[in-house]
């Protein structure tokens, strides 16, 4: 399993700037099984990456079980899936049973992509945190992780 | 280098949190410059431009070929319409493709899914929930069998989505048949780097094997099945990801020039490969950027293949193209819009003088088109033909001082990209990452745009629409696909495994002893190899694991050359 770190040209802050009052949010991004349309995943990692949170850039062509493990290894606080091939629902709800079985359960999920409105009800009863839709935009994106930045500060 | 609201000039304002939403204003002139911020006068006068006709532009027929292909365009010959099809099993594409027919389609464009399209298998056992998603399983023979059951390929072109698997599966599926190969038509996209840029990373292909098969199958078709045509290169997934215009030519002319070099060392010369190239473009929604390129593409393309390379055949020097309209630039919001952008953009097409346009349907953002959607994209095209009479002259937009400042203006910037990436190598800049950083800055670039109100798309960030109904969504009986995986799985068990065995042992000496691969893999696909199969042992011959999920081991002996049978499972 790969884990890439993205490589920006200068022009942009590569710096990550650490959180003063504690340590830096952890959120591995990826994409699962044949969805490979990432320009949105990594448009989001690297505006999370100006948030000061730490990128685990994850990348596309995972399955459900290697990203779970990826969130175990890399200690991540926060996973984030994009997806755009019909059958979400489906991968999302293997996907979170496959972060209970090594542990990761509590990890919240966010997912964005070409979600339909009506399949969201389905993806928060499967214990999905956050979806973001087509409707939806970069400042949800950015005050939900926000969120989650503060909770990391305040629990360290 | 986040952008706050405070930096929007103007009257935008956070109308609802999530994002920065521009006030409706009525009609008010939003920016100056063009898609892809090449700043403009507001009026250009006979100053602006200079140059021979002859020279320059030529007439249409003539080179260098700017004003087009063909000396009597469309007067001689219409477009092909072709939209694409592709759902399901080979069973349900097939009932999709005779649909259009009936709605006066004539061209046929299949999309295979995203699985066997980057070859794997359908009854791989992390992927079987993706089949038939978003194209058409097509992983063996046996699919093509179906597919073009009852249609001559001899006599009906077929257009493939589908990088190198596809075309020794053809060939196969043809000799299967008894069709002459010297009569074959059909064409397919043999380029799969851009899988490699498009987010396909390189778990797939590394770029060079990606490159490798690229001229492996050129070198072949254009031996083999002179009337089979390459779509190549083939720029829409590119564009798509994140590039403009000008890189669209520059790049694309790197992947050209870097293949007509590659191909030379094999002694195949450019008036061999040229003249059955087609460029695959897309056509985005900056109506005079894209005549402007189409324009200043097809007077590259001539200069290059004659003064560089020597071309002395004219069906080399011009450039056919092939269009499909952006589906980035359509929108989810308010999705009849979208009728709107794509009647546009196919205009911008026909303008450009392309040979064949595939329409985006109006739903494209939000799933596979429905029947009625797709009806209406190709009423679209009827429109344009009979009713605005955009065919009725050829490069209705030479002579106009804008349109020939900015076909010049891009040409230059493609040169200077051209240059820079020739210089860099281009399998290099696939693989180190160089391509997708340029990708990347785009894409945020254009984001920070949206954000900023200085690229008003309507319904995005402009005039959005509350209370929306949610729109209807394609859908499809996912029971056939079961079926067809089952049987799918049942019947590699009744192949021949020593002659499929010995069939993919010379596939990979081919690959390792520098020889042309497709007569191997036409080999083993007549033997009823798969996708996944071959694209497993590719991947083995040039060190990378047989699956890239890393859950299937080979089940080949490759140096005894057998098969095994069914592939186990790397316990995980």
């Amino acid at each position: 399993m790969q884990l890439g770190m993205l490589n920006f040209h200068s022009g942009y802050n590569e710096e990550a700037s650490v959180s003063e009052t504690g340590r830096p949010l952890r959120c591995a991004l990826g994409m699962l099984a044949s969805d490979k349309h990432n320009k949105g995943l990594r448009v989001i990692a690297h505006l999370l990456r100006d948030e000061g949170v730490e990128v685990i850039y994850l990348g596309e062509y995972n399955t459900a079980r290697t990203i779970a493990q990826a969130v175990v290894d890399e200690d991540a606080d926060l996973l984030g899936i994009s997806a755009f091939t019909g059958n979400y629902v489906a991968k999302l709800e293997e996907l979170m049973s496959e972060l209970r079985k090594v542990g990761a359960g509590d990890v919240p999920v966010m997912l964005g992509g070409l979600i339909h409105a009506d399949d969201e009800p389905t993806l928060r009863a499967a214990g999905v945190d956050a979806v973001f839709g087509p409707r939806t935009g970069r400042h949800d994106v950015l005050d939900y992780v926000r969120q989650k930045q503060a909770e990391v500060a305040g629990a360290a | 280098m986040s952008v706050s609201s405070e930096r929007v000039q103007g009257a935008a304002a956070e109308a609802s949190p999530g994002k920065t939403i521009i006030p409706p204003v009525s009609l008010r002139l939003s920016r100056t410059a063009t898609w892809s911020n090449i700043e403009t006068k507001p009026v250009y006068t006979p100053g602006d431009i200079d140059g021979d006709y002859d020279q320059k532009l030529g007439n249409p027929g003539e080179y260098p070929f700017t004003r087009g292909a063909f000396p009597g365009m469309y007067r001689t010959r219409m477009w092909t319409l072709r939209n694409i099809v592709g759902y399901g099993t080979a069973a349900d594409t097939r009932r999709g493709i005779d649909m259009a027919r009936k709605a006066g389609q004539a061209g046929f464009n299949v999309v295979p899914d995203c699985v066997s399209g980057v070859g794997t298998d359908p009854d791989h056992p992390v992927m079987q929930a993706e089949v038939g998603l978003d194209g058409c399983s097509i992983a063996c023979v046996d699919d093509l069998d179906v597919l073009l059951d009852g249609i001559d390929p001899t006599e009906t072109d077929v257009a493939w989505h589908y990088t190198y698997n596809l075309y020794p599966m053809a060939v196969a599926h043809a000799r299967r048949h008894g069709y002459d190969l010297a009569k074959l038509q059909g064409s397919h996209q043999p380029d799969h780097l851009k899988y490699n840029l498009d987010g396909g990373g390189d778990k797939f292909m590394s770029p060079a094997l990606s490159h490798r098969m690229a001229i492996d199958v050129i070198e072949y078709a254009v031996r083999h099945t002179p009337k089979w045509a390459l779509g190549y290169p083939q720029m829409y997934n590119i564009r798509e990801r994140g590039i403009t215009p000008a890189t669209e030519i520059g790049l694309g002319l790197t992947i050209a020039a870097t293949t007509f070099q590659d191909l030379a060392e094999r002694g195949v010369s450019v008036d061999e490969v040229a003249p059955s190239l087609a460029w695959v473009s897309a056509v985005d929604i900056d109506v005079f950027e894209e005549v402007a390129k189409f324009r200043a593409l097809r007077r590259m393309w001539a200069r290059m293949v004659k003064e560089r390379f020597g071309g002395q055949d004219p069906r080399g020097m011009r450039l056919r193209i092939a269009v499909h309209t952006s589906g980035r630039s359509l929108v989810y919001q308010q999705p009849l819009n979208n009728l709107t952008r794509t009647a546009l953009e196919t205009f911008a097409a026909i303008a450009g003088g392309v040979q064949s346009v595939e329409a985006c349907t109006y739903d494209e953002p939000v799933g596979i088109p429905t029947h009625e959607a797709r009806e209406l994209s190709v009423r679209q095209q009827l429109i344009l033909a009979h009713e605005v009479g955009a065919a009725r002259t050829a490069d209705p937009f030479g002579g106009s001082y804008y349109v020939e400042w900015l076909t010049d203006k891009i040409e230059a910037e493609a040169t200077a990209i051209q240059a820079d990436l020739e210089r860099r190598g281009l399998v290099k800049s696939v693989a180190d990452g160089y391509l997708e950083s340029i990708m990347d800055e785009y894409n945020l670039r254009r984001e920070e745009e949206i954000q900023a109100g200085e690229r008003i798309i309507i319904g995005l960030n402009s005039f959005v629409p509350e209370n929306e109904p949610e729109p209807r969504r394609f859908t499809f009986d996912a029971a056939p696909v079961r079926d067809y995986i089952k049987e799918f799985t049942a019947k590699k068990q009744r192949r021949d495994p020593v002659r499929l065995g010995a069939a993919m042992k010379a596939v990979v000496d081919a690959l390792h002893g520098g020889s042309n691969t497709q007569p191997a893999m036409i080999e083993a696909f007549s033997l009823g190899a798969t996708v996944g199969e071959m694209s497993g042992i590719l991947r083995l011959g040039s060190g990378m694991p047989y699956d890239p999920y890393l859950v299937l081991e080979s089940p080949f002996d490759l140096e005894r050359g057998r098969y095994l049978g069914e592939p186990s499972q790397i316990d995980g």
